[in-house]
């Protein structure tokens, strides 16, 4: 019974901290990118203000406000949490190297942005319903 | 009539760009209009001597910073702005001016183009010394970004192309800028305390080109960035008044008064400086030197030569998301400066940063400074200097 216990402790813990390593986050972009995968560094890249291309395709970005999408997309992708990456793009504002890309509500607005803006790049949650755009695989 | 000028040729570049867009993309929404803005005040109380020209032994909160910005993109690959500041430090600054004012055409991630009056993307840190929510110190390493006298290298009428290449994946990226245009020195820049001890004022300031370009390599290990810049800048000479008041004789107490010419050579000013970023922690460092001649020629011909060689360490580690912490140490030498506590400026920092969100954030910061090269007026401090001075910083901060 003990054995069976431990046994079942186990694959519990297991199965939490593999839903936890796995995102919950999907990285989006308008079907005019002609990128289908992005390798972790190059999302980085476009969603610092370092690069604005992806794949050949000019990309832009658009953020989420606020959120457990937007926490989850900052931290794993970026190493950043949201007042730290604001205060990056302030930066690039302030100096006049860049544009603050757009802060949307929720996963709705970004799904719609993206859907209907040549280049838009963004993230939502996994779960969301995302009609009209296209996933992009992250490596 | 000179600002005017100025002014004009700054916001040329913002008005040919609007010009340019077609007449499809004219709905404010098309042109994607933003406003942002920051604001901060800060209080400085110093041990010994006075610092940046405030009352700082008795406490001073004459530190004051706000600024706005404008910005739209009216197209995909055009971007135009326009930057305006209110800066007060001591008794400097007290006045609003124009920060940068520039259209800027990214055609790729290889090449882009900015115009107009455009920030100097020379060193680490120059593009953005000015903007304190960017960063967690106070004050930046004092030999190499003097809050003082900062106007003069932050910003030109000219322009920057820059763009980034890709190296292959075992090489990493190189980001590359060059840069030129003509600058200005006002009248009321820091730059010029050090010869109104003297006597000397220029009353009209300087100005002068300035060009020149900066590479960072994005190295393939993750956050580690090496970079190397060399900025010359050829300065007109600036007209001068020379005053001389007769210590003793017959003629004691009388003031004697000419005029002159400062007179310099063309100055390199290499820079070499790496940042390491990983996970919470932060680590980089800078040197630069600067150094020539120069011939103020008031009463009496005065050659002077100056060799600078301004370095700093520092390192900041996240504590937790609100709260970073961090040290450096920074130092300047002047080498052509008789041996002496004005010769050098050295510095010991600890650093905090609190961001109770991301529009407000508070700072404290620690100074333990020795020597005097950097940052004292010898107005504000009658009874001389003292070699060793305390200073401590509270900033409050908010931006949107």
């Amino acid at each position: 019974m003990k054995k069976l216990l431990y046994a079942f402790l186990l694959v519990t813990s297991a199965s939490l901290f593999a839903a936890r390593a796995q995102a919950q986050v999907i990285v989006i972009a308008n079907p005019s990118v002609k990128a289908t995968e992005v390798s972790k560094n190059d999302l980085k890249d476009v969603f610092t203000g370092a690069s604005t291309s992806l794949g050949g395709s000019n990309v832009v970005p658009v953020l989420l406000k606020s959120g457990t999408a937007n926490e989850e997309f900052l931290q794993v992708y970026i190493g950043k949490n949201d007042t730290a990456y604001r205060a990056g793009w302030r930066s690039l504002v302030f100096s006049g190297q860049a544009t603050m890309p757009k802060s949307l509500d929720g996963d709705a607005a970004v799904v719609d942005f993206v859907a209907h803006n040549s280049g838009a790049i963004g993230y939502i949650g996994k779960a969301s319903p995302h009609e009209g755009v296209k996933v992009l695989t992250v490596k | 009539m000179k600002r005017l000028l100025a002014g004009a040729i700054a916001l040329a570049p913002i008005a040919l760009a609007l010009g340019a867009i077609p007449a499809s993309a004219q709905s404010l929404e098309d042109l994607n209009i933003q406003i942002h803005g920051y604001a901060t005040q800060g209080f400085l109380y110093t041990t010994n001597n006075n610092i940046l020209t405030t009352s700082s032994s008795n406490g001073s909160p004459e530190w004051t910073e706000a600024v706005l910005n404008v910005g739209a993109q009216p197209l995909p690959k055009l971007r135009i702005g326009v930057q305006a500041r209110y800066f007060l430090l001591g008794n400097f600054g007290n006045a609003i001016t124009l920060d940068w004012a520039a259209a800027d055409y990214k055609a790729n991630d290889k090449f882009g183009v900015r115009f107009g009056k455009v920030k100097v993307p020379s060193g680490l840190l120059n593009e953005t010394q000015d903007i304190d929510p960017s960063y967690m110190w106070s004050l930046l390493p004092q030999g190499n970004y003097p809050i003082s006298s900062r106007n003069s290298a932050l910003a030109d009428y000219g322009g920057v192309v820059y763009g980034t290449l890709a190296l292959g994946p075992k090489l990493g990226k190189l980001e590359y800028r060059a840069w030129g245009g003509e600058f200005a020195i006002p009248s009321n820049d820091g730059y010029w305390v050090s010869f109104r001890e003297e006597g000397i004022s220029f009353p009209n300031g300087d100005s002068g080109t300035t060009a020149g370009g900066a590479l960072h390599w994005k190295t393939p290990l993750p956050g580690l960035m090496l970079g190397a810049s060399l900025n010359r800048d050829n300065r007109s000479g600036g007209a001068l008044v020379d005053t001389y008041v007769v210590p003793a004789g017959p003629s004691q107490g009388v003031t004697i008064t000419t005029t002159g010419t400062l007179t310099l050579n063309p100055s390199d000013t290499p820079d070499f400086f790496g940042r390491y970023e990983k996970n919470r922690f932060m680590v980089a460092g800078e040197y630069e030197r600067s150094a020539g001649n120069l011939l103020l020629s008031g009463l009496s011909p005065i050659p002077d030569y100056y060799d600078i060689r301004p370095w700093y360490g520092m390192a900041s580690y996240k504590l937790t998301d609100k709260l970073t912490a961090g040290v450096y140490h920074a130092e300047d030498f002047d080498h052509a400066t008789p041996l002496g506590p004005s010769r050098y400026f050295k510095d010991w920092v600890i650093s905090g940063r609190y961001d109770f969100n991301q529009y407000l954030y508070a700072k404290a910061e620690q100074h333990f400074i020795d020597g005097t090269s950097v940052g004292y007026d010898a107005d504000l401090n009658p009874g001389g200097l003292q070699p060793n001075t305390k200073l401590t910083i509270l900033k409050m901060g908010m931006s949107f």
